[in-house]
């Protein structure tokens, strides 16, 4: 039990440590909000200006959803460091992960925890920005009930994407390399996981394909339901898909530390 | 042909020599660059095939437009590749190679580093262009000229950018230009309302990276041209004054070999 207790404990001060170190880099942030505000005005301009030539709305979707499903997804995605795939690869290419796994306790767990505490801070305030802006622009949320279920949806959204960004990381225990991963990733996260555009425009058959990746629980969720859908049970497939990520990473990271050579340091 | 064009034009060729030693690595990060291409034009397709035509823009126009962009933005980033990283360059105090040298600074930081990936940019734009940009003579050469030109306009932006950090010491301002140029020339300048349409043709020139060349593409006219060369020429001036000036408040971070 103390055994237990112990890990909670060292998790819990992981996580709390790096939101807080996060959070009094104010340029940061400040630089965050306003590059998160600059792409979610193009973006949502963009989605308004088709639903404007189109009566109206676009695959059932009005402007004023649009703009806040856009306030959503962009929320997600933006508050992320987008190169941690990148940036675990070159840890991994590098070796310095093998100082970490000197440590007693998970190298991924210890990773993961970090990040997840790191992005809240940048989530919170550009989901602050994204629901001002939208608000003041097309007025109040279609349902309160979805935006409230969309708030623990974000946090298990970008939970999901940094479990993605591991498990893909982990393949440069192989690859040796994770530019080209990093940007192939970046782009199943915009167009499968419903980043730049609701699913429901995507071809029916790149709709049925998506929506059996694990990349619509990192935006897609989050943006349905803070654009007015009350869908609790999306909540459930976040869930499994995290669960599925992380256990996968885990296995990544277990076989790719037993062939980790590292040379000098 | 002066010495600085000599100096330059080697420097060039031995970056290019060093980032494709590795053909296998270089082939396949160029063909990955592709791919990420085809995803943004996936996704223009897509938007357009769903929308019609949005504010005038319809999908050869945003193709026109995505060619002329990542033409443009891989002979800045893969050639002149170090316009991108002379911020963190600056404030790391990482100069010292290129001070010490008797060749221009700036020209030699610019061409001293290579990015393979860019190639695969370079490549994409040029096929985007004669697949889908219906080719004549004259729209070629317009293709050709336009993407020099925002060529010559991103690279000055970046080093105007990355050159404030000289007076700043913090590299995050030029991130943030950096990021903001390339995002907005993705998206047509006319969906955007008047102050921002201000804003972009002048403090992130953003519309004459990729909307203005391609609207030239399709109806040549000499005002739009003549604005893009003379914002061009403004923002090359800039940044040539600003690195100079900057340059006399440098100060070492004794890191020799990173530029």
């Amino acid at each position: 039990m103390s055994a237990v207790a112990g890990v909670l404990r060292a998790s819990w001060v992981t996580l709390s440590t790096s939101s807080r170190h996060s959070s009094v880099q104010r340029g940061g942030l400040f630089v965050k909000a306003l590059f998160y505000a600059m792409v979610f005005s193009i973006i949502a301009s963009l989605w308004r200006a088709a639903a404007a030539a189109n009566g109206g709305s676009v695959a059932g979707y009005s402007a004023r959803q649009l703009m806040w499903y856009i306030a959503m997804s962009e929320a997600v995605t933006i508050s992320m460091n987008s190169r941690l795939l990148a940036d675990v690869g070159t840890d991994i290419v590098s070796g310095a992960v093998s100082v970490e796994m000197l440590r007693p306790r998970s190298v991924l767990a210890q990773r993961v925890l970090r990040e997840i505490g790191r992005v809240q801070p940048g989530l919170l305030v550009c989901t602050l920005t994204g629901m001002a802006v939208s608000w003041i622009v097309v007025g109040p949320p279609i349902s309160f009930s979805a935006l409230a279920l969309s708030f623990p949806s974000l946090v298990l959204a970008v939970t999901c994407n940094i479990a993605g960004h591991h498990l893909f990381a982990s393949l440069a225990f192989w690859l040796r390399e994770t530019g080209a991963t990093w940007f192939i990733y970046q782009k199943f996260v915009f167009m499968l996981g419903g980043m730049l555009l609701p699913l429901e425009v995507l071809p029916s058959w790149l709709r049925q394909f998506a929506l059996l990746t694990p990349f619509p629980s990192m935006a897609y969720i989050p943006a349905r339901l803070g654009s007015g859908h009350v869908e609790p049970w999306l909540l459930v497939v976040q869930l499994g898909w995290l669960a599925a990520l992380l256990a996968a990473a885990a296995i990544g990271f277990r076989a790719g530390e037993r062939r980790l050579q590292v040379v000098g340091g | 042909m002066t010495s600085t064009t000599r100096s330059t034009a080697a420097t060039l060729r031995a970056a290019i020599a060093e980032a494709t030693s590795n053909r296998a690595a270089f082939a396949f990060q160029a063909t990955v660059m592709i791919l990420n291409d085809l995803a943004w034009v996936g996704f223009w397709v897509i938007f357009f095939h769903k929308t019609g035509t949005v504010k005038g823009w319809n999908t050869s126009e945003v193709l026109l437009l995505q060619a002329v962009l990542t033409g443009a933005g891989g002979l800045t980033l893969g050639f002149l590749a170090n316009s991108r990283h002379l911020s963190k360059l600056i404030s790391d105090g990482a100069l010292d190679s290129a001070l010490a040298l008797p060749v221009h600074p700036l020209a030699f930081l610019l061409v001293r580093r290579f990015d393979t990936t860019a190639v695969g940019d370079v490549l994409f734009g040029t096929s985007l262009f004669l697949i889908a940009g219906h080719p004549s003579v004259e729209r070629t050469i317009v293709f050709v000229g336009g993407t020099i030109v925002a060529t010559v306009l991103l690279t000055s932006f970046l080093v105007f950018v990355g050159s404030l950090t000289f007076f700043t010491g913090r590299s995050d301002g030029a991130d943030m230009g950096f990021n903001s140029i390339l995002v907005l020339s993705g998206y047509p300048v006319d969906l955007f309302g008047g102050s921002s349409k201000f804003f972009l043709y002048t403090i992130v020139p953003a519309a004459f990276v990729a909307t203005v060349p391609a609207r030239l593409i399709q109806h040549f006219d000499i005002k739009s041209a003549t604005e893009m060369l003379m914002v061009t020429t403004l923002f090359v001036i800039a940044a040539v004054f600003t690195f100079r000036l900057g340059l006399r408040r440098y100060a070492s971070g004794s890191v020799w070999t990173r530029a």
